[in-house]
């Protein structure tokens, strides 16, 4: 008989393993661990047959019996939910991957995407070398022919154009310590064109966000959304984007029995598990909060007490809610009344509620007003601050968080401090580098289009253009843009180029380019999508698992990832890269002045915790101080001791012992204050040492006569039972608090200081002194005030309605007008140009159809690197639209046939139709990972030989259109129109 | 999904049906609580067996990889099959197979070897021409070999491997599977010809019903008149186009089987396949029979292509008459006979 | 003596597809074949559930039962397992197989069907256990480790489950009881003649 028994007793033991996991609740992953332990030891010897034999890199090795295995920790480089990938290396070669039981994130599971991640580092279609065009053909180079060549053209365009000619386009998948040092390196070139994708993700959730309660940021975690009694998904679909989050949501959902109310669109894979599903009109996200807020009001829902205490400016806020009675609401919306008064009614009653927002509703143009709107609804029903209540926003990318933490983003430096003075001025003493040297390397931009002068000190301080526009930089007449000249030259590491709309305008500004730099593990679309001959390099970098550092998670969490394997081919590690350029453009002195360098690939290259210290030395404003590299460490090496639903270690635990895992942003003082991160923000539940906080009052003490300080709430055990402005030198020695501070804290203090030293606070003291005596005294070192419900600085301070630009309810536009045309991030936003247009030219009649865009779980961003997975490119073979069967019966369109799907701005794009009942009538939805085909044109050719993905398609980006919100330039990639034919 | 479940989902249909009719909702609104439309599996599959359209079809759904049949989940047709192909199948090939040798015992002790009354005459008429044998050995070669490789496949585990032990019976099962396949396609090249050269003679007649109605003289005694071919003899053509034809197509089918169009295709496929040949080689063993040991002069035919000149006047007068008629057939007078 | 089975807590399952990749990944499956898969019944629709699909390593396989030349066995853990040594390509078990998991790659005659390829429960086949021979033809034996199918293990919402019978029957059942509804174990009846009683 063939019957072979299979080892009974390690098999159980892992099953038990296993099942304890499976069942939801706190104790599982002790479990987990406990059970895991014993199965190392009851695992069996593996055979011998055929040692050595290391299959080559170039195809997936399998595992070798009897080889050493070595076990690294690192990250999944996909989403922002930071699962934990477990590797198992034999002699230099990842041979298998392991669930990370221990993470108290994910608990050993993955996606699609993260369970396939080892494929990366076979990379058969990874970039292996640089290169460059010439005369349209591909060309190897050397690593130092490319940083001659490429530093060279740059100096001449800076000394042609200006060094705002430059556009450094960043990436979210860079570690904290890249995407720092690629901002660094944009202000020691001297530009704010520094950008990366939480311009086309959340952009509009951290301004909105940042400027209603302090941080632009999740403010609970995904682990906390255990707690809540009820959840709103609102504009977004995280089974597909964020699968491993839905376990937190669905363990919340059952365990809990908690409402799970899914608001979209589209019927989603999300809204399968909700207990109630809400079918909106894409673009009408203001007037749904609003009819919600409206119920909520009606009945007296609202948390009063919480309103009082911590938020300002409500009441200006419900005159706009009043406006949108059910009716009104169901004629914009399409939602019934019934309906959302049973929406309001389990948000606002059963609690802790929680709403859960992705790029459904910020990729409009009135992406922040989106937002600003739904985090009323938090502060209308007191669901902020506290366990299970929140805004918890899925961010994007594996480390989206961490890169617009380290200001990969034309509005500010590192850490949130802004372009102005005092901010640069702080920088310059973290990098001990002298002001005047940055106010040297700007842009002096002469007067033109009507508008002023400015100097290098006055650009410095101005916002660069967003990520959104480039190409609109690029091909605007020159006295459009306001800067210097137009870009002339894109620098782009890590990102892809057919994720912003208006492909074909993007498809010219490529041609205008003098200089394109794609330096990337993949090519991306940047290479493919256009027809340039020379100019183009392409240049390998590493994935992050051929390298160190840390990433931030969603919920602020920061991780540490080890490096598995070393960068394969002859790709380098970003901090290599930049290190060379700075070197080749003339300020890696002082750059890399106080970073330690370590023996790399190619030699000499910037130590990642060396680099992360820089920043713990600098972050005081968003509590980036505490976190350590030993600290991080400690917690990745720890994962099994913290609690799955609170993150939390216990005390007694050495080491880690108190910790939230990953040190949470903010995590105030010095790692030596030993603070424990701040799993929930402005949750006054807690001390602060404690993870405890208030609201951020950053926007003056008081208007209209009324304080914008607290009233009658604080962090638990506050010396300051009251509201508090932020804490400065001076308002210590007002209150007598600076004898707590240490002499070398005052002298520090004092040094910073010169001549005000009373103007040092809490965020540019480098002692950590201001901000370890208030957590002493439990006080937030950023002052407690309230939250506000309106952004008098912002557009539409109330949000209000504003129909999509290319909207299919032309009959609502005279009523709910975009906004009128203006400029914004030194470029014209012609909102009302283009919708009156759209209105006059009957656009609604050509183009019926709404088409909105969103994620496949398979694929991820521009999708090049996913493509390239056979594993995961097996899955998804072909673009697809999604039509409804009405719209698809009415063009005789059949499953899986192929379409043209035009634009109203003239993109066209050619792919396979998906007939469902996901979209409704009237409806259409697209993935937008595709790239490689343009307009029906098959660009294979385009890639560099053998690094072409092997899933190409058409971008839904083709298609789309105009619309920047003004806040921050989000492009409107949710609500415009479109038509369908069979092809 | 292939099946709709109209009764589960009725009265969401119904509120998205009110939905669809308000005039003022020009943009898609609709909303239903997805939990509380949750489908047990129970469900599904009693509204997959009651009488509703699609009945006892396959469970199906979506799936995004281009292999089709992937996105069945559940095909219960498979346990049919199963049930078949253990059952009915074994029962049908085993009673015709061993029901056909018993008849052919029976009959050969009964009846014995059918002899030439008249005795050799010495003299022999061409009876097939050197192609006409040719295209019957390789069609019947193949046929043999398939035959025995096709029974293997559904016999060989219970009458070979305990003979030869897994490994080896695995082996040969390998070899007879790779000759099976390939000999498949001289079988059909030998069909198409032979349907070309014989199908004129093989035409039914009136002489065919005399010639049943006497039993073609092996039941009765006397010899009823037959041109080339008797009745018998092309109830046997007939067969082999028709269930040779029948093999082919659907073993192309399962050679082929991304182009069968899925599961239930190819246990369609597999059903008529293997029902065919069983019966078919039932009837070839009684051809064989016939043609060998069951018929003194028989063999001839279709080894030297010559026949006595008596044999073939007994069983095939009327051919012989015509081939006389043509005068081209007419033999040597001193044929040398053994 | 343990029972192993699958079972898809298709209230949970959210069409990620970790299994399927998880799958691939473990044992590096080659593109066309899929020892997992993922079905989403009702699509679009209310009621909508999505089902991971591989073999479900029956009591009483059809597989084993129609094989010409029983190239199946079953491991004293139940997991259906067969040689590929044996194994003559004929498509048999795949008529059969109410669940789809046969895979063949297409190399054989007339580019049809080569050996048949399906999911082994993460427990390699009858080679010496984790040799490199046995991870070519079978994939990973992670069973022989101590360790369960990697799909089930990385499962993002631990819908699937895997383990001895009774004990995913127990936290299946914990889980319905828990939350107040369930779809039920799909697939048992057709694989086990049984299902979970609530």
């Amino acid at each position: 008989m063939l019957i072979k028994r299979k080892s009974q007793d390690a098999a159980r033991t892992r099953l038990a393993g296993l099942a304890g996991g499976l069942t939801s609740g706190v104790m599982d992953r002790r479990t987990f661990l406990a059970r895991s332990g014993l199965t190392a030891a009851g695992a069996i010897a593996v055979g011998s047959l055929t040692l050595g034999a290391v299959r080559k890199a170039e195809a997936v090795a399998a595992p070798q019996p009897g080889i050493a295995t070595v076990v690294k920790k690192n990250m999944c480089t996909h989403c922002s939910v930071g699962c934990t990938v477990i590797a198992e290396v034999q002699n230099g070669v990842w041979t298998g991957q392991e669930p990370a039981w221990e993470s108290p994130i994910n608990r050993g599971t993955h996606c699609a995407k993260g369970a396939s991640s080892r494929e990366l580092v076979f990379g058969e279609r990874r970039v292996k070398y640089p290169m460059k065009l010439v005369g349209g053909q591909w060309r190897r180079i050397t690593w130092e022919q490319a940083f001659n060549e490429i530093g060279d053209k740059m100096l001449e365009i800076r000394a042609k154009s200006g060094a705002d000619s430059v556009y450094m386009l960043g990436s979210a998948k860079f570690t904290n310590e890249a995407a720092y040092l690629f901002r660094k390196f944009g202000a020691f070139w001297g530009t704010n064109n520094v950008d990366h994708q939480a311009r086309i993700c959340h952009s509009t959730t951290v301004a909105g966000v940042a400027n209603t309660w302090g941080y632009g940021a999740q403010t609970n975690s995904y682990n906390d959304i255990r707690v809540a009694k009820t959840m709103i998904i609102m504009g977004g679909n995280p089974a597909e984007a964020h699968p491993v989050s839905l376990q937190h949501v669905l363990s919340g959902k059952e365990l809990n029995r908690a409402n799970l109310i899914v608001i979209d669109p589209r019927m989603t894979r999300t809204a399968a598990h909700a207990t109630e599903y809400v079918r909106i009109r894409s673009g009408t996200d203001i007037p749904v909060m609003w009819g919600i807020m409206w119920h909520i009001v009606k009945n007296g829902w609202e948390d009063k007490e919480f309103l009082a205490q911590r938020v300002y400016g409500m009441n200006e806020v419900l005159k706009e809610v009043e406006k949108w009675d059910p009716k009104t609401v169901e004629d914009v919306s399409g939602v019934p009344g019934a309906q959302l008064e049973k929406v309001a009614k389990l948000f606002a009653t059963e609690k802790p509620s929680t709403l859960i927002w992705c790029m459904g509703a910020t990729q409009h143009t009135v992406g922040t007003a989106n937002v600003r709107a739904y985090c009323n609804l938090l502060l209308l029903t007191g669901n902020v601050g506290a366990p299970g209540t929140g805004a918890n926003i899925f961010r994007g990318h594996t480390n989206v968080q961490g890169a617009t933490d380290m200001g990969l983003d034309v509005g500010n430096l590192p850490l949130y401090y802004g372009l102005v003075e005092g901010a640069w001025r702080h920088w310059s003493r973290v990098w001990e580098v002298p002001y005047d040297y940055f106010v040297s390397r700007f842009d002096e931009v002469p007067a033109k289009g009507g508008r002023a002068a400015r100097t290098a000190r006055q650009n410095m301080e101005v916002s660069g253009i967003p990520s959104t526009r480039w190409f609109d930089a690029a091909l605007l007449p020159n006295e459009q843009v306001d800067q210097k000249d137009n870009v002339k030259a894109m620098f782009v590491m890590g990102h892809g180029g057919n994720t912003i709309p208006r492909v074909p305008g993007a498809v010219e500004g490529l041609g205008k380019l003098d200089l394109l730099v794609v330096v990337d593990p993949h090519p991306t679309n940047f290479v493919s999508l256009h027809n340039r001959r020379d100019g183009t390099y392409v240049l390998p970098a590493c994935t992050n698992f051929e390298c160190d550092g840390s990433r931030t998670a969603s919920n602020r969490s920061i991780q540490w990832g080890e490096k598995v394997v070393e960068p394969i081919f002859e790709s380098a590690t970003d901090y290599w890269i930049i290190y060379k350029f700075a070197q080749k453009l003339g300020f890696a002195n002082e750059m890399f002045k106080n970073i330690k360098m370590v023996k790399g690939k190619f030699g000499d290259e910037p130590e990642a915790e060396s680099i992360l210290r820089e920043i713990n030395r600098g972050g005081w404003s968003t509590g980036y101080t505490g976190q350590s590299p030993e600290r991080i460490k400690a917690h990745m090496a720890n994962q099994d001791k913290f609690d799955i639903v609170t993150l939390r270690a216990s005390k007694d635990v050495a080491g880690v012992g108190g910790d939230f895992y990953g040190l949470p942003w903010p995590c105030w003082g010095t790692p030596e204050l030993r603070h424990p991160g701040t799993h929930i923000l402005y949750n006054t539940n807690e001390r602060m040492m404690d993870g405890g906080g208030t609201f951020r009052p950053r926007f003056g003490l008081e208007r209209n006569g009324e304080t914008l300080l607290a009233q009658g709430s604080w962090s638990k055990d506050s010396m300051i039972q009251d509201g508090y402005p932020e804490f400065t030198y001076a308002m210590f020695q007002r209150l007598g608090w600076d004898a707590d501070l240490t002499p070398a804290e005052k002298a520090t203090i004092e040094r910073i200081g010169g001549a005000n030293p009373g103007a040092i606070s809490w965020a540019t003291d480098l002692s950590g002194g201001i901000q370890r005596v208030c957590l002493e005294k439990n006080v937030c070192p950023y002052g407690n005030g309230k939250a506000r419900a309106i952004a008098w600085n912002l557009p539409d301070p109330v949000p209000v309605h504003r129909e999509p630009i290319y909207t299919p309810r032309v009959d609502l536009v005279a009523k709910y007008p975009a906004r009128a045309d203006e400029r914004t991030l030194r470029m014209p936003n012609l909102h009302t140009t283009y919708q009156k247009g759209a209105v006059d030219k009957g656009i609604a009649r050509q183009f019926p159809i709404i088409l909105t865009s969103g994620r496949l779980v398979e694929y991820e961003g521009g999708g090049e690197e996913t493509r390239s997975n056979k594993w995961l490119a097996e899955l998804q073979q072909d673009m697809f639209v999604e039509i409804n069967p009405r719209d698809a019966a009415q063009r005789n369109i059949a499953d899986g046939g192929w379409v043209w799907v035009a634009g109203p701005e003239g993109g066209r794009a050619r792919m396979k139709a998906l007939v469902t009942e996901r979209v409704g009538p009237g409806v259409a939805w697209m993935p937008f990972h595709f790239g490689g085909w343009y307009q029906g044109e098959d660009q294979r050719k385009n890639y560099p030989q053998g690094t072409d993905p092997i899933v190409l398609g058409e971008s839904v980006n083709t298609v789309t259109t105009y619309g920047y919100d003004p806040v921050t330039g989000m492009h409107e990639g949710k609500a415009t129109l479109c038509q369908i034919q069979a092809a | 999904m292939r099946v709709t479940l109209r009764s589960l989902v009725a009265a969401f249909f119904l509120a998205i049906a009110v939905f669809i009719a308000a005039p003022a909702s020009a943009q898609q609104p609709n909303s239903v609580n997805p939990t509380a439309a949750s489908v047990k599996e129970q469900q599904l599959m009693q509204a997959l067996q009651a009488g509703t359209p699609g009945a006892g079809s396959t469970l199906s759904g979506r799936i995004t990889i281009p292999d089709a049949s992937a996105a069945n989940l559940i095909q219960p047709q498979g346990q049919a099959w199963r049930a078949f192909h253990q059952g009915a199948m074994l029962w049908v090939g085993a009673i015709a197979i061993l029901g056909m040798l018993g008849m052919l015992a029976v009959f050969y002790f009964t009846r014995g070897k059918i002899m030439i009354d008249s005795g050799l005459s010495g003299v022999k008429i061409l009876r097939f021409s050197t192609f006409e044998r040719f295209i019957h050995w390789l069609t019947a070669g193949c046929f043999i070999i398939l035959a025995l490789s096709g029974l293997n496949v559904t016999f060989g585990k219970f009458v070979v491997a305990p003979l030869l032990g897994e490994d080896a019976f695995a082996t040969l099962a390998q070899g007879a599977k790779i000759a099976h396949n390939f000999l498949a396609w001289p079988f059909m090249l030998g069909l198409v010809f032979m349907f070309v050269v014989w199908v004129f003679h093989n035409i039914p007649n009136s002489t065919d019903i005399t010639w049943i109605k006497q039993g073609g003289g092996l039941v009765g005694g006397g010899h009823p008149p037959a041109k080339k071919f008797n009745a018998g003899q092309k109830v046997i053509f007939w067969a082999v186009i028709i269930g040779g034809g029948l093999l082919s197509l659907s073993g192309v089918y399962l050679l082929f089987p991304a182009s069968a169009g899925g599961v239930l295709a190819l246990q369609f496929w597999n059903i008529v396949h293997g029902l065919v040949a069983v019966l078919l080689i039932a009837m070839m063993i009684a051809h064989i029979y016939i043609g060998s040991v069951g018929m003194q002069g028989a063999a001839d035919a279709m080894t030297s292509g010559e026949v006595d000149l008596n044999w073939a006047k007994e069983h095939h007068s009327l051919w012989v008459e015509e081939e006389m008629a043509k005068g081209k057939a007419l033999p040597p007078a001193a044929q040398p006979a053994e | 003596m343990a029972r192993m089975k699958f079972l898809c807590d298709a209230d949970r399952c959210i069409e990620c597809n970790a299994c399927v990749t998880a799958c691939k990944n473990e044992h590096d499956v080659p593109w066309g074949i899929n020892r997992r898969r993922v079905v989403t019944l009702n699509d679009g629709k209310p009621g909508e559930r999505s089902i991971s699909m591989a073999c479900m390593h029956c009591t009483d396989a059809p597989c084993a039962a129609v094989c010409p030349v029983n190239c199946f066995y079953t491991t004293a853990d139940a997991v259906v397992l067969h040689s590929k040594e044996l194994c003559i390509g004929c498509g048999y078990c795949f008529y059969a197989c109410p669940f789809g998991a046969p895979q063949y790659p297409r190399v054989s005659n007339f580019g049809t069907r080569g050996k048949m390829d399906k999911c082994t429960y993460c427990a390699g086949g009858p080679l010496a256990d984790n040799s490199t021979a046995e991870y070519a033809a079978y994939g990973a034996n992670r069973l022989a480790q101590g360790k369960l199918p990697l799909c089930a293990e990385m499962c993002s919402t631990k819908a699937l489950l895997a383990g001895d019978s009774d004990m995913i029957a127990t936290i299946y059942k914990e889980r319905v009881l828990k939350r107040g509804y369930g779809s039920g174990a799909w697939g048992w009846q057709t694989a086990y003649k049984e299902t979970i009683a609530i």
